[in-house]
């Protein structure tokens, strides 16, 4: 607190900055892929809102316009999220290497 | 969610994220946390409610459009524009009266609608006083905004909740609980809209005045309420869990905070039976604080009778009425923690002839729900593919889960009796007990030991005069 406004006896208060520090460390996105034909693309899902039907339909249309794009299904890597998320999240680069992984779809957040 | 997709994006691999409308403003937060520019894909609305067909076309003419542009277009280059011009901790960001700090901090979205205390840096430091570490020390950077937990933040948000200076080692020790990986602070902001909720334990309960007998979870104890109010204030300063007009907690219809609760600990031993803490396993004389969720409660558990039984069979009862709706994210989980909170007369009578773990047992053994009730719950709520089957499967939950076929049959919807806690507190004048719910892995109970500073006794003399 310091000394009261000009022509009051209202105190003043120099208040700190409530928040702190951001660690962060930036990271940049990873080079996109104009072309999927050839690729390979994971898809990882946390076992929710209806990703059992939204994936095929996906998969469906990305097909449609590069077909020859290989997609490695969600069965292959486990629910990321809930019971087992660190230990799933802790072998999905190994994982990912194995399929030769180009790009990934991850869902879903609702 | 997206933590996942950072995980990728971090190896070089592209990712597009499927998220719906709804979470897109909660979803730039957790980029901005992440420090990971990511690409994503919009599903317009909520994918619980559309037919097929409905669900369908929003695939084909958004969300799949959206996903294959975030994969082969321009990559995302949203990085966090605002944290290079954020103040350094410790700077003095406003100066003016006490309704004029109100108006500032509500405008930037620092308080909970309620006034606070004005942060100055001399309140501050009679808060740090209190302990012994260091006001830079950094506990973990923490979800969802990726901020420090530091000493300082925490003093200043204890400051604001209205806390007093000696509760500082309680709110370290409360934070030190919040940032343990297990308790998963990054899902406070959660659709079900748990609360979190300290219970403290030790000499420290008397010391400090917690209110553990009649009226022990209403609003009016200072250490009770400003600590469960610091809580809910350091989630939205230094996690970023804001409703709108901010963004980050998405608790769909949520609910306020809970004052911090205390164990009557003279009525436990008297009875003959450990603490809370001691069943965490902490000495008779530390002082602890646990923290853990609650997304629902009994209402208030009459019960009535000499015999043990007459009272447990009570709580099997309402608590069987209040919380199996939401057995099935306990089974999806493999976490389903239910509190007890014992009346002290209740607890007396069910001590003279039970111990704490043959109360565990009976309720383990006779709270059931109906397999197939559960597994609908379950897949109108969030999970189709929900099936009791691929959970023991998985081995997230025991075999006796599928032991029999029948749909209709009962099952434990308490995975195991040591997931039970029980807390020896309330009006003692009364029968009634009240039963809390863990929001299954999310907040689940940690419990760490309060670090008192070394000239606390001198401190406290002081403050005495």
């Amino acid at each position: 607190m310091t000394s009261p406004h000009a022509g009051t006896k209202e105190p003043r208060y120099d208040v700190l900055w409530p928040l702190s520090r951001k660690a962060v460390k930036a990271t940049a996105a990873a080079p996109r892929l104009p072309d999927l034909n050839g690729k390979t693309v994971c898809e990882l899902w946390d076992v929710i809102f209806r990703g059992e039907t939204i994936y095929p339909l996906v998969r469906e249309y990305i097909k449609a316009r590069f077909p020859r794009v290989k997609f490695v299904e969600y069965s292959q890597f486990g629910n990321f999220h809930g019971a087992r998320e660190h230990e799933v999240i802790a072998t999905l680069p190994a994982k990912l290497r194995a399929h030769g992984a180009d790009a990934a779809i991850v869902g879903i957040g609702a | 969610m997206l933590r996942a997709a950072a995980v990728v994006e971090r190896l070089g691999i592209p990712t597009a994220s499927i998220i719906s409308s709804a979470f897109l403003k909660q979803a730039e937060v957790v980029k901005q946390g992440l420090g990971v520019p990511l690409a994503i894909g919009v599903y317009p609305g909520v994918p619980m409610l559309d037919s097929e067909e409905e669900l369908r076309r929003k695939v084909e003419e958004v969300l799949a459009p959206g996903l294959l542009k975030g994969l082969t277009g321009d990559a995302p280059k949203e990085a966090d524009k605002n944290s290079e011009a954020e103040p350094l901790p410790g700077t003095v960001v406003f100066s003016g009266s006490l309704q004029e700090v109100q108006e500032y901090f509500h405008r930037q979205l620092w308080t909970d609608g309620l006034p606070i205390l004005p942060p100055t840096r001399e309140r501050v430091a009679e808060f740090l006083a209190y302990t012994d570490r260091k006001p830079e020390e950094v506990l973990r950077a923490i979800p969802q905004e990726g901020r420090e937990a530091s000493i300082l933040s925490i003093a200043i948000n204890g400051v604001m909740a209205g806390c007093r200076p000696e509760y500082m080692p309680i709110l370290i020790a409360v934070i030190e609980a919040m940032v343990d990986p297990v308790f998963r602070i990054e899902d406070c902001g959660s659709t079900p809209g748990w609360e979190p909720v300290v219970i403290v334990n030790g000499p420290i309960v008397k010391e400090l005045a917690f209110n553990f007998g009649q009226g022990m979870m209403r609003f009016g104890r200072q250490a009770n309420t400003s600590i469960g109010r610091f809580v809910r204030m350091y989630l939205r300063n230094i996690c970023g869990f804001r409703i709108p007009p901010g963004a980050g907690d998405k608790g769909s219809i949520g609910q306020s905070y809970l004052v911090a609760m205390a164990e009557d600990e003279d009525s436990a031993k008297a009875i003959g039976w450990p603490t809370y803490a001691q069943d965490q396993g902490f000495a008779d004389d530390e002082n602890v604080v646990t923290v853990r969720s609650v997304i629902s409660s009994t209402g208030p558990m009459y019960s009535g009778g000499t015999r043990a039984v007459d009272h447990v069979q009570l709580w099997v009862e309402l608590m069987c009425q209040s919380f199996t709706y939401w057995a099935y994210t306990g089974f999806k989980t493999g976490v389903w923690n239910p509190l007890i909170v014992a009346g002290p007369g209740v607890a007396r009578v069910i001590a003279s002839e039970w111990s704490k773990d043959e109360v565990r047992r009976y309720l383990h053994a006779n709270i059931k729900v109906n397999a197939k009730q559960v597994t609908h719950y379950a897949r109108v709520a969030s999970t189709p593919t929900f099936s009791l089957e691929r959970y023991v499967a998985e081995g997230i939950l025991p075999p006796e889960y599928t032991a029999a076929s029948d749909p209709e049959r009962l099952v434990n919807a308490i995975i195991k009796p040591e997931m039970i806690g029980i807390l020896v507190a309330g009006d003692p004048g009364r029968n009634q007990s009240r039963a809390y719910l863990c929001n299954h892995i999310q907040g689940a109970p940690v419990s760490k030991a309060v670090r008192l500073p070394q000239n606390w006794r001198q401190l406290r003399q002081r403050a005495a005069h």
